[in-house]
């Protein structure tokens, strides 16, 4: 990339980069790792003028435990950080699952956990290069009109494919949100918009500085499961993350399941979290389970023309659910 | 607006006039001279451009030159030892892991990251480390010899 298509801004405090982003407004991209941004500028679909990075702000890339046993990371750490803390193992196993697959490990030793959470949706027909855009009009997401997935209501469907969030839902994980008011924390579920083209509730001027993950209840386990086409680098089909906590008995407790892959947001679905309530952990693909995930995801946009999704959504999270059954049951033996 | 850089590369301090939209692989390779990291994809997908950020495996291709000042970066070139080839380098030679060595610097530093990190490296973490690297031609497997033979010549003699 010659020329600079952008100015590099580097502050070092948080009062600062607030202040560039408020400056530029919809002008500006706050930048953490680039592994994501950079791409978007190479493709051709990013075109903020001023980017706006945070490595230089102290204190937003530790994993600290907290007094009520939770953790505090910061946003800036790297995934691969994150994969390999032994809090965030044993705190939260989903989380550091989904952290240590998200990419490749070049990519993790740069891309940051706050990055992936704010990740943009994508749609094989918006991240492709400049050249391959270039033979149709500009979907709706690079500025045009049509949509070229729902070509019938012309409605943004790209699909939100990053590999933390559902872990941290299922965590019940909170985010911190810097801005020109102050902080404020919301429930990572509520960052996401649901659209594909503006997917993430975050307010221009804006930045993610921190994830908290409550402490783990006794007898609770996590895990999180990708089916993508290959181990490394490639974004999920559809990624499964859930929570178990056992009964005293062995069954099911309360189960919280997130998807990401298969919409323009990542979600849970109440369905299959009452349908696994009371039951023993399932061991293999259990077919009731697998018909209520496939019959309450309907019909699906197909965003990276995948059309067995639906089908593999539900193995998906039975699998998460059966990993992490184990994992509270190995706990309650504790 | 150009900008200079004070890079440390493979141990000697380098510095260049860049734009902020430079990576820092367009850098090494266009304004240093140093060829080894190679633009396969530019994406970030086959890790032809990767090196070393403070001893870990990055996309060059990803890293914007503005941000690598004040880090350590080692390129293939900065390998070898005096009078030979570091044993990674001459794992790969030796076990024939190198055909059209498009792949080759990337692979091999990615190796020599994760054996100074983890000399007792078993297969499946050298598959895992190797797995943002793509190659070609080899089929991967004599790739994985060479660093199994470089894990074994590294770690200390019983």
């Amino acid at each position: 990339m010659q020329d600079g298509p952008f100015e590099y801004h580097a502050p070092d405090s948080l009062d600062q980069a607030v202040g560039l982003l408020r400056e530029h407004g919809s002008d500006a991209a706050p930048f953490s790792g680039g592994t994501d941004l950079l791409l978007a500028y190479k493709r051709g679909t990013l075109r903020a003028r001023h980017i706006v990075s945070l490595a230089g702000i102290p204190d937003l890339r530790a994993i600290e435990s907290r007094l009520d046993g939770g953790l505090a990371i910061g946003a800036l750490a790297t995934l691969r950080e994150v994969a390999v803390s032994n809090p965030v193992r044993s705190t939260c196993p989903a989380l550091a699952e989904a952290a240590g697959r998200a990419g490749s490990p070049l990519l993790r030793n740069r891309g940051t956990l706050g990055g992936n959470v704010c990740l943009d949706t994508r749609c094989w027909y918006f991240n492709q290069s400049e050249a391959w855009r270039a033979s149709r009009a500009p979907c709706e997401k690079a500025g045009g009109d049509e949509c070229y997935v729902n070509v019938k209501e012309n409605l943004c469907v790209a699909l939100f494919a990053a590999d933390t969030p559902p872990a941290l839902i299922v965590a019940g994980a909170e985010a911190t949100l810097a801005g020109p008011d102050g902080e404020r924390t919301v429930a990572v579920e509520t960052l996401y918009s649901g659209d594909g083209l503006l997917p993430i509730a975050r307010a221009g001027e804006e930045v993610l500085i921190r994830l908290i993950i409550p402490a783990p209840g006794p007898r609770s386990g996590s895990a999180y499961v990708k089916y993508s086409v290959r181990d490394s680098i490639d974004f999920p089909i559809v990624g499964a993350a859930a929570m178990v906590v056992l009964a005293g008995d062995g069954s099911i407790e309360a189960a919280r399941v997130a998807f990401t892959g298969i919409r323009a947001a990542p979600f849970r679905i109440p369905e299959l979290e009452a349908g696994l309530e009371g039951r023993d952990p399932p061991g293999a693909a259990d077919g009731e389970l697998t018909a209520l995930t496939a019959k309450a995801l309907g019909s699906l946009w197909l965003s990276d023309a995948v059309p067995h999704k639906r089908r593999v959504a539900g193995l998906t999270a039975l699998e998460a659910v059966t990993r992490a059954a184990e994992r509270a049951g190995a706990e309650r033996a504790a | 607006m150009k900008r200079l850089v004070e890079l440390d590369v493979n141990g000697e301090p380098r510095d260049a006039v860049v734009h902020p939209g430079q990576t820092l692989l367009e850098v090494l390779r266009d304004d240093f001279g140093l060829t080894g990291a190679k633009r396969g994809c530019d994406l970030g997908a086959c890790g032809a451009c990767a090196v070393l950020l403070d001893g870990r495996p990055v996309n060059a291709c990803l890293v914007l030159a503005v941000e690598a000042s004040n880090h350590r970066i080692t390129t293939i070139e900065g390998l070898a030892e005096p009078g030979g080839l570091h044993p990674v380098q001459a794992a790969f030679v030796d076990h024939g892991a190198i055909q059209c060595g498009y792949c080759t610097p990337g692979m091999v530093l990615v190796a020599k990251a994760l054996l100074d990190e983890r000399p007792d490296a078993d297969d499946a973490e050298i598959r895992e480390a190797l797995s943002g690297n793509i190659c070609r031609c080899t089929g991967y497997v004599k790739i994985l010899e060479a660093v199994r033979a470089a894990a074994a010549a590294l770690r200390p003699a019983p």
